[in-house]
Parts: C-alpha cells; structure tokens; sequence
C-alpha cells in the first residue's frame, strides 16, 4: 500500500461546489453514521441526508449530502459535527449532575 | 537434494537439516505407560513394555518446545 | 384522561407524537418524525439550548457491578451510538499472547488460551497504550501461570485429596516489567475475579506457561468489551380509555395482565395505573388477547425516554462507563472533524472542484481505459 487510507474523501460525482457529495469516512460505522445522519437532517438547509454500510466487511460508511439553494455540503458536515460534539458535553454534564447531586437507590450486588 | 518435486516435505526434514537432531548423539526417548504412569526409557529396537508393570502400551510425551497460541 | 390527572410523570410524557403504539402483532410510529419541514410552520432545525432544556439524565440505581439510569430527550441514533460504544469501542486490557512452555493437563493448549484471554483484568486501561509492533512496559503486561497438581500425603478421607486440583485466574502471577513496579504498586495487575476456573488437574499435571495482556476493544474481539451487558429499552406507558372503563368485576383479571404493581384497584373495584411502577412493566401484551379489554387501554411506549442498564466487567466502575463512552464518541468526532477541516482547507486552495481529489478511482473502481 503506497499511502495511508484518508479519514474521509469524496466519492466521484459530487457537485463541483459540493451542493451534493458523497462523502467516505473510514474506520466507522453504524455508531458515528446514523448519529450524524440524525444530526445532518435536524439542519433546515440540508435537502436529503443518509449514509449507508456499503459492506460489513469494508471498514467506511458513505455519507450522502444533499444541499439547498447551492450551499457546501462540506460546511454542512462541519457544522453537524460541531453540533454533535456539543450535544455530547450536555449529556456528559447532565449525567455528572445525576450522578453526584440526584438521589437514587444504592444496593450491593453480588458477584 | 531432492530430484522430486512435490515430495520436499519428507526429504528436507532428514536431509537438508543436519543441524537439527541428526548432529547429536542420539538420546534414549523417554515414555510414559499407559496403564501406571512410570517414565520409560526405551532404547531402537528394544521390545516397548513398561519395566514397571509390563504393560505395552507407551504414550511419547509432550514436546519441550514453547508454543505460542493467541488468546482468541 | 385518568392516568394523567395524578401522575407522577411530566404532562409531556401524554404527548402522542412522543408514543410508539405496541399493538398485539405489530408497533406503529416507530420512527421520529421531529425534523425540519415535516410540520409546516414549527422549527425543529437543531437548538442547542432547546435540547438543554428537554434533556434529562436521571440515574436510578447503582450498585458495585451495574447501574440503571434514563436518558430523556435524545433521538435513538444518539442513545444507539452510546450503546454501541460501551459495548465494542471502549478499551480495556486482556491476555492475547500464550507462550505454553508446558501443558500435561487434559484440556488442549488452543483451548486454555482462548479461556485465558476471556478473564477481565482489573487493569486501569488509561494507564496503558495500543501495542503497534513491540512490546513495551507501556503497552504489555506479563503473567505467569505454573501450577502442578499433587496428591496430598497424608489427606484425610473426605478432605481434599491433591493440591491444586483447580487451576483458577488467582493463580495468574504478574512480572512487573520495567516501570511497572512503581506505576502499579498501589493496585497490582489480577484478575477481578480470583475465582474462575480455568482448568482442572490430577496428580503430576502441570502447566507452564506465559501470559502478555494488551489493550484492545471488543470490536476487535469479545474479551475486550468492559460490559457484561448494556442495553435500552423504551419506558412503557399505558393509557386507559375514560370512555370505555374496565368493569369493576373484571378489575382484578385487568390488574393481573400487568406486572405486579403497576395497576392499582380500589375497593368500589376502579382501575388505575401507579406512574412510579409504570417502568416494571414488561410489556407483556397479555391484556390484548382478551375480547372483554377491547378498547379499554393503548399500550405504547416514549420514543425518546431511554432506559439504560450497563453492567460493568473489568476495570471500570459502572458509573464510569458512559462518560468514557462519551469520550470515545467525542474522540471519534474529533477526528473526523479534523479531516473534514483539512478537505474544506484543500478545496480552498483549489479555488474550486474539489471533488474526486484522490484520483479517478475515489470510488475504488478500476477505471477502464479506451485502449
């Protein structure tokens, strides 16, 4: 292999201004693709979102993005992503919060 | 060397590796019997009976070589 | 409605757009439907402070192996991602290479290995790196495992009659390499449970052998997941019809379709459903197979009310598993947006077209060529 496989890289046949593309990312799944699908599709500016396992033995997902009104895809996926982090630091902090301050049953379990 | 191809298999391990065992001199094989367990000593040719109990049946034992297996 | 009027669950919860209908043979509404443009005129674009607002995070029970908690507000492919990852993406350590110097037991070589490997370690994996190619103090851990099984001399009749009978993961011993020694003195490197049993002996069997336990996660292989299980389920909701009511000579039939607890019946023989015991239910669907409950109830459970119990094996606490969890996530976001940045940088300096940068075979065809 001459080179290491990119993180992400865009399929052939995406819109020269990327207002449509197909985006592969490797070393993912289900985990992180239906997530940010779920997180692409909650952006108004987006026309259509979905990704697919194209084979469980391929190690990528494809991640398809559709725009409005000529708009990057790229910027999209940025922004999804951004949001998706954001969303992870509310659970955390949500959880903590449960954990340390809420009352909740404490038993022993045996083992 | 072998002039047969395909048939490397035998003739590589008691020709080609004279390093390996064949330079030694050679050492009884110990065996284990079958029926009481007692370690044999049984030299080429010998008859195989344990001196212990009599019996004729011999187990070699294991090999005192490492072998690695992954954990999996 | 009377299930709401008293209820110990928020007045949103009876929202039906949140419902997923359970019927006798199928669901309905399963999918979420909150995105944008699906309702005219209502704005479901993603709103950080608006989903503050609807999360809630509320642990249940905890105990020194597992814990409960829900999860409120959150679509399924977050809740799913979090799932997926305690279970396959968190690493722990575990043994993955046997040197046998000696096995005489029954029990094949191929055979112990793989239930070594399966032992959980109580190994902090934070402390450690993934082995690339050598083994290092950083990334190995060594074991030993020499047991010889004796018959006990003077044993007594119905005492145990050879030493060592059992070969059990307390008689893993742990070779400290390098700066080991010190790193781990406060809590050297074992199993978490000294009393598996990984092989049984008889009198002048013995095993030999040497153990290295790497970093790994489970979805390379099962033995590096650190949960025993975790799972979801929806919280279920069961809602009585007020114009249909169960009659009060059937009450005590209706109560026993539920689990235990969940339907309450009073003297004059009423029906109504305990809100704190509504999560017991197992949603058996019993009630349904009854002619004489017909429109009486809708089961139907919250699409966005996730339940979560995760028990914990291995080294972490059960508390600490879902916020590693999300530092995985956050990780793994991490690195994809670092890609994503690095691709926005090179279509920039490309001015335009961008796309099929890495060569004409971005999609791993083979392009044919005309001659």
């Amino acid at each position: 292999m001459a080179e290491a496989t990119p993180k992400i890289r865009i399929l052939k046949g995406a819109e020269p201004d990327l207002s449509a593309a197909t985006y592969q990312i490797h070393d993912e799944s289900h985990t992180i693709g239906n997530a940010l699908r779920w997180m692409l599709m909650k952006n108004p500016k987006v026309e259509f979102c979905g990704y697919s396992v194209p084979h469980p033995s391929e190690n990528h997902i494809n991640m398809r993005i559709q725009m409005y009104d000529g708009l990057s895809s790229l910027t999209a996926l940025l922004e999804a992503l951004k949001n998706l982090d954001d969303l992870c630091v509310t659970i955390d902090d949500a959880y903590t919060h449960s954990m340390e301050n809420d009352r909740y049953e404490r038993w022993d379990e045996k083992s | 060397m072998s002039s047969q191809p395909g048939n490397n298999y035998g003739n590589s391990y008691n020709n080609a590796a004279p390093s390996y065992g064949g330079a030694q001199p050679r050492q009884e094989m110990s065996y284990l019997c079958a029926d009481c367990g007692s370690s044999n000593e049984i030299k080429p040719r010998e008859p195989i009976r344990c001196r212990q109990c009599g019996h004729r049946i011999m187990y070699k034992k294991r090999t005192n070589r490492m072998v690695q297996f992954e954990a999996r | 409605m009377a299930s709401s009027s008293s209820s110990h669950l928020p007045a949103s919860v009876f929202n039906p757009r949140r419902h997923v209908g359970v019927h006798a043979e199928r669901v309905s509404d399963v999918a979420s439907t909150e995105f944008p443009g699906h309702y005219p005129g209502e704005d479901h674009s993603w709103n950080l402070a608006k989903f503050k607002e609807n999360l809630k995070v509320s642990v249940k029970r905890l105990s020194q192996r597992s814990v409960e908690f829900d999860l409120v507000g959150v679509d399924a492919s977050i809740a799913n991602a979090f799932r997926r990852i305690m279970l396959s993406e968190v690493p722990t350590i575990a043994i993955e290479d046997v040197f046998v110097f000696n096995n005489t037991s029954v029990i094949h070589d191929e055979i112990l290995s793989h239930r070594l490997g399966l032992i959980p370690l109580n190994v902090d994996p934070r402390l450690f790196e993934f082995r690339q190619d050598i083994p290092l103090d950083r990334n190995t851990l060594v074991f030993r495992l020499n047991v010889t099984c004796e018959r006990i001399k003077k044993a007594s009749k119905d005492g145990p009659q050879y030493i060592n009978e059992y070969v059990r993961s307390g008689d893993l011993e742990w070779v400290p390499q390098g700066e080991q020694e010190s790193v781990f003195a406060s809590n050297p490197p074992a199993a978490t449970n000294k009393d598996i049993v990984i092989a049984k002996l008889r009198p002048g069997q013995t095993i030999e052998m040497e153990l290295h336990a790497i970093k790994g996660v489970g979805k390379e292989h099962a033995k590096w997941s650190p949960v025993a299980t975790a799972t979801y389920r929806l919280h279920p909701l069961i809602l009585l019809n007020p114009s249909k009511p169960v009659p009060p000579h059937l009450a005590q039939k209706f109560a026993s379709c539920f689990s235990s607890g969940v339907v309450k019946v009073s003297p004059d023989g009423q029906v109504s459903i305990d809100d704190r015991h509504l999560r017991k239910e197992t949603m058996s669907r019993e009630v349904l197979r009854h002619k004489e409950f017909e429109g009486c109830v809708e089961l139907k459970r919250i699409r966005d009310w996730f339940i979560f119990s995760v028990e914990s094996e291995g080294p972490y606490t059960p508390e600490s598993l879902f916020p590693e969890a999300i530092k995985v996530m956050r990780g793994k976001i991490a690195s994809i947006r670092e890609a994503a940045e690095a691709l926005l940088a090179d279509s920039h300096d490309l001015g335009a077209a961008p796309a099929a940068s890495s060569g004409p075979d971005a999609d791993g065809d083979v392009e044919m060529d005309g001659a």
